[in-house]
Parts: C-alpha cells; structure tokens; sequence
C-alpha cells in the first residue's frame, strides 16, 4: 500500500482502506473537529415572513431539527452559528440584519431559505424589497421553493454540513471584513422631504394642466 | 394554581414517550417503512411520531406543488418528444414571471418550430403557485414532487431545459390521477376531432 502524504490525509475525501476498517481509529484533526462543528450548528431564533411558520415546523417534533444537532434556536446572535435568513428582507430589515451578522462569531453561516431570501423572489422588482440576501452578505446554501417545505429546509441543512465536513479548521475562524450596514435607498422618500415632494408634484401637474388648456384652446 | 397544570402537561409527554416504547413492541415496520410512515402521520399515534427525514419520506398528497418540470414522451428510438411547443401561455400566466423560452428555428428554413430551443425557470422568483400546470394546454409543464434543490451558488439557480426535462413515467407515478384524467381527456378530444373530419368528408 501506498503511504499517502500529509495533504493527502488532511483531505475529508480520503477513503480509508478496507483492511483498516474496523480495526484501527485513523482520522486527523480536521475531521475530528469538523464532526464536532456539523453535528452541533446552532441557528439563531429570528423569522421574516411566511418562511419562518416552515423554520418552526422544522424545529417541532414531526421533523425535529434536534436529530441534526440545531435544537437549541438561540435567541442571541452571539452564540449561534447560522443564521436562517427565513423570508422576505425588506429594505427596513436590512441594517437589522447586517448589524447581527457581524455580531456573529467565527465560524458563522447564512441560509437563505425560501424563493425571496434567495432572489426576491415574487417581490423582486419591489421599490422595498431587497432581490436576495446575497446581495448584503456572504450566503453558504440558497433554498429555492415559496416556502421550502420542513424537507425541503433539512436538506438544506444537510448540504450545509457537507460544506462544513469539507472546511479546514484553520481557515474557519479568520475574521471577515466588517459589513457596514447598509442605509435606506434613494428610491425610498425621507419622511422630512414630504412638504417639498407634494410641492414640487403639485407643480408639475399644474403646469400639465395649463399645457392642456393651451393645447385645447390652440 | 398549585402546579396541577404543570404535572399534567407532563404526564401528558410521559404518556407519549411510554407509547412510544409500547408501539414498538406492538407494531413490525414501525420505522424506515411506507406503512410505518402512514401510521405515524395518522391521528390515532400514540407515540413519537418523528418522520426520519433523510431515511424516511413523509407521502406526499399527488396535488404537492413544487418547481415546475417539463415532460416528455419517450419516442419509439429512445429520443425525447418534449410536449412543450413553446406558446409561452405559462410564460404569461406566471404572477412572478419566472419563465423564459426561446422558440427553436427550422435549421434549413429558418422558420420557427413548434419546440423549444431554450426553457428557463428561475428558481428563485417560482413561487409554486401552480398556474402555469394549470394553463399549459398541452400538460407538458407539472408541478414537481423533488424538493431536494437546495444549492451552493447562485448562478445555479436559474433551470435550464436540461435540469427541467423529465420523463412521462415519472409523471405518472407521481401524479396517477392526474395523469389518467388528462390522458383521457386527450383521448376524446382526439376522438372527437377524427368523428368532425369524417363528417365533413
């Protein structure tokens, strides 16, 4: 047999011969690590929309999240490791998340769950609506499916372990660049801007009127 | 108001879990099994009725609506018959516009076919709604049953003809009702239309 080199063995896809099943415990510390990571992937408790009914049915006890290790939904960002971006991120909801994104620790994942999360989904096109949450942060697994059925999001999870299986521990806790959080678009109107925006219309359309009695009359 | 409540939620979960122990010992296949899978989405389970996921599927009711699929007829040399003739009725039912097909081209003539060349669905507008199964004159665009799609990238997101295509088979066996309705159907209508001809002549 071939001796395989140090690289060789760090690799999760190494297959251990048949002659060694069974009797000798061989792994590296990559994967032992890295079976620790995938089987106890904390999500953070936080719902957006109609997704987040699905997120819940998921963690109740029909399909029981708890099997996979993510039965603790922590309610703080600080001590969860994926965040389930489960429904539509509205422009409002986009510094929100932004901000406890960046107050995850290392190693920290992203789902998006759901056809909206993913790519806006129906709302694409909408003047409040963000077209994916890709487009603020960094996202690991995209669920497509209005709303992914329990199934549909466990499978999801499951290809999330798989990523994790595959990650070198020595990369995984390098720090992400801070995100800064995103502020409200020009397409949305500022509140204090009203007066000027209903002057200005209210301008426009006279002038509109006259143009049409001129046209009228000429 | 003295903790009554709290004991019989409890005794309510300790029920379960004896149950569970119980209906193991009464029932065979009670896991990893389709019967088994029936019994425990049924009101009358008394124990855990946790479906398994990865090992275990719950059965799905023939009407489930995931992302569209296109079908095709096997042809007698093995080749595909796509029933789609690219008339874009889905494309413009769509509430989310998720579709997008390019007519395919005569290659001698330059005439556009009744086929198309290109279909795309992108999966992250379909909102699974149904209508395009619905309107498709032809039944060749269903709703599908897979709902294991869930991806790495997002350039994947976007279902080529290749990724849509499936087979009249695997309609049939997802969708059995259906798919003897909308045969039958077919099958008058083709009847009906020989009896028109041979009254004229």
């Amino acid at each position: 047999m071939k001796r395989p080199s140090r690289d060789e063995l760090q690799k999760p896809g190494y297959e251990i011969p048949d002659e060694l099943k069974g009797s000798v415990v061989v792994t590296t510390l990559n994967r032992l690590y890295n079976w620790g990571r995938r089987n106890s992937v904390w999500p953070m408790m936080f719902g957006l929309a109609c997704c987040a009914i699905e997120m819940i049915a998921t963690a109740a006890s029909r399909y029981d999240l708890a099997r996979f290790g993510m039965e603790v939904m922590r309610p703080s960002p600080r001590q969860s490791d994926v965040m389930i971006v489960s429904g539509t991120v509205t422009k409002r909801m986009a510094p929100l998340i932004v901000r406890l994104y960046n107050q995850m620790p290392m190693p920290k994942y992203v789902i998006a769950m759901g056809a909206c999360a993913s790519g806006g989904g129906p709302f694409k096109e909408g003047y409040n609506v963000v077209s994916g949450v890709d487009k603020l942060i960094p996202v690991d697994v995209y669920i497509p499916g209005c709303p992914p059925t329990p199934e549909a999001l466990l499978f999801g999870l499951m290809k999330l372990q798989q990523k994790i299986e595959r990650q070198s521990f020595k990369e995984v806790y390098t720090k992400p660049d801070y995100i800064p959080e995103p502020v409200l678009g020009p397409d949305l109107m500022d509140p204090r801007d009203y007066p000027k925006i209903r002057e200005y219309t209210q301008k426009k359309l006279q002038e509109l009127q006259q143009q049409a009695a001129q046209a009228a009359q000429g | 108001m003295d903790g009554r409540g709290i004991l019989q939620g409890l005794a309510v979960t300790l029920k379960h879990f004896i149950a569970s122990y119980v209906d193991d010992f009464k029932r065979k296949n009670r896991y990893f099994s389709e019967e088994g899978v029936k019994y425990r989405s049924s009101p009358e389970v008394e124990g855990i009725f946790t479906i398994q996921y990865p090992e275990e599927r719950r059965l799905l009711h023939e009407n489930f609506r995931y992302i569209p699929f296109l079908v095709y007829d096997e042809g007698e040399n093995g080749q595909q018959d796509i029933r789609c003739t690219a008339c874009g009725i889905c494309a413009k039912v769509c509430p989310a516009q998720c579709i997008w097909i390019v007519r395919a081209k005569d290659p001698n003539t330059g005439r556009p076919v009744s086929k198309p060349a290109e279909f795309y669905i992108d999966t992250f507008l379909c909102m699974n709604c149904g209508l395009c199964a619905e309107f498709c004159p032809f039944d060749a665009i269903i709703m599908d049953h897979d709902y294991e799609v869930a991806m790495y990238e997002r350039a994947d997101s976007v279902f080529d003809l290749k990724r849509l295509l499936k087979s009249a088979a695997y309609y049939q066996d997802i969708r059995p009702t259906q798919y003897a309705e909308k045969a039958a159907e077919r099958e008058a209508k083709a009847k009906a239309k020989a009896a028109r001809r041979g009254a004229r002549k």
